[in-house]
């Protein structure tokens, strides 16, 4: 079975991000993801100093938009989704004085309702997706404030179901994705009473499955991915040890491919940087020796959470 | 060396983009797209007379399209090209003051308007969720305000969706639509039971689609008491045929809720519709669910429904009615958990499987029981063995179930502060108990203070 292949997996990034074929153009438009997906992997496996950061940095300021917002690449249009995985890179970089927080904070600030929840973009679709990246990128700009974050709070109780899930809208079906994003920016805003722990706990331990990996609801196939989304809530609400980490530890590593580096969703299928950064984040979240440990809720490496909030 | 003999042979991107934009001008009711093999294309060619466009690289023939995969690469930049020039002059037009716009040829406002529609289309065609082409779909339909403009842009995201089910673009599309049109739209009615029946087409296609039955559930806040009802009794015999998919017993679920929170509310004309029906309702919907649980072994979905609906019952309907007295309830789930656990087939791993379930259930809904009877009927359950079971299926619920039966309660086993004291009491006084925690969970509290009083000056 055998070990984490940290080399192989830095240069899989690395040549990610060189390559132009008909795949690349066809992930363009979420490339700003791309660069937090793999920056974050690099940096979990001591290897960022592998970035020209400048560069990363001077590509992502031409993806700004006049309101404030990100855009997933240049000349796409800003939605919350970029601009949240731009400062969660300029955090990681170090480089949040290249910010005008305070106009990017007066973006966010404007998608939000009456009712509190959160439009991706000035074209309103609602998410608690949406809520979570507002929530998240304004702890991380320190201005929480400009929202009003009792309502903000109320909306995503509002989409809590019987099982202790959680949906997009209210009543929508719960989904370890989608269950993530309100139990971390319930975590953010210390809102955490309000999430039934034990009964999501049992919900979510029972997305183990007997492969050892973890799936998103009943019935699905298991998944790299929710090692994230499904341990990350686990640690956040306190019932980790309900699952066994083992297990899923040996899940994640057979997802490896041990030859041109990069992780995929399930053991012998495709490889991609999504799910390679969801692979070495669920280890780190298991202690995995050799990956640095994350934070649950920002998703970010716990010394930079650390550096923001507490100056070192 | 094959990478110029493939130049050669592919003409430019711009102009397979023309051909590809004709196609299109030509029908615009294509329903039916598909990307295929190069020589797929010449035998389809070859084959078939009376084509609607002859082409090396298309092939299109009762509103569908073949596109050959060779081609797609050139194809998709130069749709990105074409619809990045296209948008960024049509955004100029748009953020014109209105009397500027009148002064300037209104002409050529419209030429590039056409001009946005044209390459979007295309470039959604080959990148479904490319958001900027969807959001100048969305300006364009929002400045023009034709009905008709909408309708057309339902008919574009539908022939995306038939060959990418889970584009979440296409989906999200399909409800800014339907906002926009909600209150000026004369029959918002057939409207919703288009949608409805649309996603279950595709459902059908590709199972557990969330993003499909995401948007079916949406529709709900929309429809009538009456559409509801329609909705959860046509639904019954599509759930019979998957009982797989927990998607459409959530629907299910949503339209459940959505009742009974019109019966709680007493709304007028919901109270018509159900009243006193409801636990009636609720009750087959119990009996219908026993019959697929015993006739499926192993079906997750079902004990998940079942979860749901016994909650509800007992939080809702057991107290209302005296003839469905709560004990009566257990004792029967309690022998149907019984009956699963032993039965009888081939199949050794699906008979475990259904057995775990079955404990795992009956285990989920005894917290719901109020204290004095669920303290017995958790005795009833340890004196009978069955919660056993559930201890080997895996090491996990083995520690959830130590915790559940061991204490007769689910006890929370606080390790960080956060999750059991409010954050902002902790700040002042002990700032040493954060050390060891993640980051997120000790922020909190001096995230919400005042921006001025900076973190540091607290922790000092
Ligand atoms: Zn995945």
């Amino acid at each position: 079975m055998g070990e984490l292949e940290i080399d192989k997996h830095v240069q899989y990034i690395l040549d990610v991000e060189k390559k132009r074929d008909f795949e690349s153009l066809l992930m363009e438009h979420i490339r700003m993801n791309g660069a937090y997906w793999g920056l974050t992997t690099l940096y979990l496996l001591g290897k960022l100093e592998k970035v020209d950061q400048d560069a990363v940095v001077e590509w992502m300021m031409k993806c700004q938009h006049d309101c404030g917002g990100f855009g997933g690449s240049i000349g796409h249009d800003p939605h919350v989704l970029y601009t949240l995985s731009a400062v969660q890179v300029l955090v990681l970089f170090n480089k949040l004085d290249m910010l005008d927080a305070e106009k990017v904070s007066n973006y966010i600030a404007s998608l939000q309702n009456e009712d509190g929840s959160f439009a991706g973009d000035i074209w309103g679709e609602i998410d608690t997706r949406f809520s979570y990246c507002a929530i998240c990128c304004l702890a991380l700009l320190h201005r929480l404030d400009k929202i009003n974050v009792e309502k903000a709070v109320n909306y995503i109780v509002s989409c809590k179901n019987l099982d202790g899930g959680f949906g997009c809208t209210p009543g929508g079906e719960s989904h370890a994705g989608q269950i993530f994003c309100c139990v971390g920016a319930l975590a953010i805003t210390g809102s955490l009473h309000y999430v039934d722990k034990d009964r999501l706990g049992w919900w979510l331990c029972e997305r183990q499955v007997k492969s050892g990996g973890l799936n998103g609801r009943p019935e699905k196939l298991p998944d790299v991915c929710y090692s994230w989304w499904v341990l990350s809530s686990l640690i956040i609400i306190d019932r980790v040890h309900w699952i066994d980490k083992d297990k899923l530890t040996k899940f994640i590593l057979n997802c490896q491919d041990r030859e041109n580096g990069g992780i995929s969703d399930r053991p012998d299928d495709a490889v991609d940087v999504f799910h390679t950064y969801f692979g070495v984040a669920g280890l780190s979240l298991l202690e995995y020796p050799e990956v640095k440990p994350i934070d649950p809720a920002y998703a970010l490496p716990v010394d930079v959470v650390n550096r923001i909030f507490f100056g070192k | 060396m094959s990478g110029t003999m493939a130049e050669q042979s592919i003409p430019q991107g711009h102009e397979l983009l023309v051909q590809l934009e004709n196609i299109f001008e030509s029908d615009p009711l294509i329903d039916e797209v598909g990307f295929v093999p190069p020589a797929q294309i010449v035998e389809l060619n070859e084959k078939a007379d009376g084509l609607d466009h002859v082409t090396t690289h298309f092939w299109s023939k009762d509103h569908k399209l073949a596109i050959s995969m060779e081609v797609l690469k050139p194809l998709l930049q130069a749709a990105k090209d074409a619809f990045t020039v296209a948008c960024r002059e049509y955004k100029e037009f748009a953020n014109l003051p209105v009397d500027e716009i009148c002064l300037d040829s209104p002409a050529s406002e419209s030429f590039t308007e056409n001009e946005v529609m044209k390459h979007s289309k295309a470039l959604l065609l080959l990148s479904c969720d490319f958001r900027s082409a969807w959001n100048s779909r969305k300006l364009v339909a929002s400045r023009r305000k034709s009905l008709s403009l909408y309708m057309e842009e339902l008919l574009l995201s539908k022939l995306i969706l038939s060959y990418a089910p889970k584009s979440e673009e296409a989906w999200s599309y399909r409800r800014w639509v339907i906002k926009m049109i909600d209150g000026t739209f004369p029959n918002m009615q057939d409207i919703l039971k288009n949608e409805s029946k649309l996603v279950e087409g595709i459902a059908e296609k590709l199972k557990m689609n969330y993003r499909a039955w995401y948007h079916r559930c949406w529709l709900v806040s929309y429809m009538t008491a009456q559409q509801v009802f329609d909705e959860f009794n046509q639904s019954r015999k599509w759930a019979e045929l998957h009982v797989a998919d927990n998607c459409c017993f959530h629907y299910r679920r949503r339209l459940m809720l959505r009742m009974l929170e019109d019966y709680l509310l007493q709304q007028t004309e919901a109270c018509f519709l159900y009243s006193s029906d409801l636990s009636v309702m609720w009750n087959e919907e119990l009996y219908w669910n026993e019959l697929l649980i015993k006739r499926f072994i192993g079906r997750e979905a079902l004990w998940v429904h079942r979860r749901f609906l016994a909650q509800c019952w007992i939080k809702h309907f057991v107290s209302l009615s005296s003839d469905t007295p709560l004990d009566g309830f257990l004792d029967h789930e309690l022998e149907l958990i019984r009956t699963c656990m032993h039965v009888g087939g081939d199949d050794f791993g699906d008979n475990e499987v259904h057995a775990d379930l079955a404990s795992a259930y009956i285990l989920w809904i005894s917290p719901q029981v109020t204290t004095d009877r669920g303290a017995a009927f958790l005795a009833k359950l340890k004196k009978s063995g069955d919660v056993n079971i559930l201890a080997k299926s895996c090491p996990g619920k083995k520690l959830l179930l130590e915790d559940l039966v061991g204490n007769q309660s689910l006890m929370p086993r606080p390790i960080f502060p956060s999750v059991k004291t409010p954050l902002l009491a902790l700040i002042p006084s002990s700032p040493s108990l954060w050390v060891s925690i993640f980051p997120s969970l000790r922020t909190a509290a001096i995230l919400l203070l005042p921006r001025r009083t900076s973190a540091t000056a607290y922790l000092r």
